[in-house]
């Protein structure tokens, strides 16, 4: 059975696989490989199994079961799912009231057939790289268990890289879906900010967070980004757009997009195989012009202390009155964010502005960027501290460093695993000017059809599986 | 740009005025996570805005469900 969301969708619409069987095969992979890689926090079976019967039911009716019919797919742990406490990777979470309905993207999937199977591992809050959770376990890497999955949507990134689902979702504040992409050697989507409705997620920073999907193919990508599109007046920040199917326009090539490498800031700070891989992309897509982003590592510092605020005041309740039930690995970062001083985040929302003005003049050049998505591959759990060219960095928190200067100017991008490399999986980040996640979709598709991006199959996990 | 505040002085007294309570093992972790933040701020606050640059809020004076 394919483990890629279009191809099993194409099965189950013609009648190949029912979907009860997808489904059904879908849980004795979790059940079997879930264990090497710590990716699921919950297994949602008898609901998948109603579903993937109620999909079953509609072909069998001749009503149409939906573009992405029985494809099974599970959620980071902060997405609402109808009947179960959010925990957001969190323990004060789980004496929550169990969640009246499933979040809106969970619902937008599930009306275009998925099969929802269950809910992901994660940093505490989504306030890290490395989904070391002190409370569920780190999740495991599953190109080496010994290894971080990267995060914070780690547990979306690994059960996608380990095959127990076609495809996953997460969130992406400061590279949350991007860096475990990468690091898992999958293919990752951050839309824009304000594309898709985070109705019904547990927000992190919520001036830059945003949701979006894990698959193993950009078609995969974009099949379910489409399916997650549109307006939804539950998020205020969810923009009042049309749906802009993706999906139709993949295979339409370079032709009149202007590519260019990320230069400067985003090839300094990391290891020389990072940007040889990235090198290897753009040389196969013919890419010589490099951009400078402007006051990039500002933009960096900027989401931090926005992060770190938004983040506090979220929590503020429960750092006053119950600190020591938080993540030893997120406490004392939140308790800091508490105590910024004002100035320290209108400076940095200001110079957001000054920042995405810049940003457009430079988009007015060149359509889509190319730059590296992490500093260096996955590191194995337990390490704090990182030498990059002779600085110690910390190991978790550095993994950031060309994710944040991007999102936090609401850019889309598409974090996509760079071929021909190993063992350890990296990636690359597509990204295009706001609204435009068609060109960075389009793109990682020429790049995938040439072969400079692919998503590799795990090949120590076979003990497991 | 110098550090806005010296963390060791600043963190137990802003921690108190907010009524958050700090463990003497939590202080310590705070006063080098706050020392980290400080950092990271002095590069953003060394970073000089016109005045007419403002903030790019997403407010709408409604409940934010308005068509």
């Amino acid at each position: 059975m394919s483990i890629r969301a279009c191809a099993l969708a194409g099965a189950v619409r013609a009648g190949e696989h029912s979907a009860v069987e997808v489904v059904q095969k879908t849980l004795a992979a979790i059940a079997a490989g879930n264990g090497a890689i710590n990716a699921f926090t919950a297994v949602t079976e008898k609901r998948a199994l109603a579903e993937a019967a109620a999909v079953d039911a509609a072909r069998a009716s001749g009503r149409d079961p939906g573009p992405l019919a029985g494809v099974p797919f599970a959620v980071k742990n902060l997405y609402d799912i109808a009947g179960l406490a959010t925990i957001a990777g969190s323990r004060i979470d789980r004496d929550r009231a169990p969640a009246a309905r499933d979040a809106a993207l969970v619902r937008r999937l599930v009306g275009a057939g998925a099969v929802l199977v269950g809910a992901l591992n994660m940093d505490e809050y989504a306030f890290g790289f490395s989904t070391e959770n002190s409370h569920y376990g780190a999740t495991r890497n599953p190109h080496d268990p010994t290894r971080i999955a990267g995060g914070s949507s780690g547990g979306s990134a690994a059960a996608v890289a380990a095959s127990l689902v076609p495809l996953a979702l997460g969130s992406d504040t400061n590279g949350s879906i991007r860096v475990p992409a990468a690091l898992c050697g999958v293919f990752g989507l951050r839309p824009t900010y304000g594309r898709l409705s985070r109705a019904g997620l547990r927000l992190f920073a919520a001036s830059i967070d945003v949701g979006g999907p894990f698959g193993r193919s950009v078609e995969d990508l974009a099949i379910a980004y489409d399916a997650l599109q549109g307006p939804d007046r539950d998020d205020p920040a969810c923009a009042a757009r049309d749906p802009e199917p993706t999906l139709p326009e993949l295979r339409r090539g370079l032709d009149g997009i202007r590519l260019a490498v990320a230069g400067g800031y985003f090839e300094s700070q990391g290891t020389p195989e990072v940007f040889a891989a990235v090198e290897r992309v753009s040389s196969a897509l013919g890419v010589s012009q490099r951009v400078a982003l402007p006051a990039a590592g500002v933009a960096r510092a900027a989401a931090m202390i926005v992060t770190s605020v938004e983040g506090a005041e979220l929590h503020l309740p429960d750092l006053i009155a119950r600190a020591a039930e938080f993540d030893p690995k997120t406490r004392a970062r939140f308790l800091a964010g508490a105590l910024a001083p004002g100035v320290w985040y209108a400076h940095a929302q200001r110079f957001r502005r000054w920042y995405c003005k810049e940003l457009t003049a430079l988009f007015r050049t060149v359509d889509v960027i190319l730059a590296p998505a992490t500093p260096y591959p996955a590191f194995p759990i337990g390490q704090a501290v990182m030498e990059v060219g002779g600085q110690k960095l910390p190991a978790a928190g550095h993994l950031g460093v060309y994710t944040q200067p991007l999102s936090f100017a609401g850019l889309p991008v598409v974090a996509a695993p760079i071929a021909g490399i190993g063992p350890l999986p990296l990636g690359v980040q597509i990204v295009a000017a706001p609204w435009r996640e068609d060109l960075a979709l389009r793109v990682a598709a020429a790049a995938e059809a040439i072969g400079a991006v692919a998503s590799p199959s795990p090949t120590k996990l076979h003990d497991a599986r | 740009m110098a550090e806005p505040v010296d963390p060791a002085q600043y963190v137990p007294r802003a921690a108190a005025l907010l009524g958050l309570p700090l463990t003497p093992e939590d202080r310590d972790n705070v006063i080098g996570a706050f020392a980290v933040l400080a950092r990271v701020a002095g590069v953003v606050m060394a970073f000089p805005l016109p005045e007419e640059i403002v903030a790019a809020a997403a407010f709408t004076p409604d409940d934010g469900s308005a068509p």
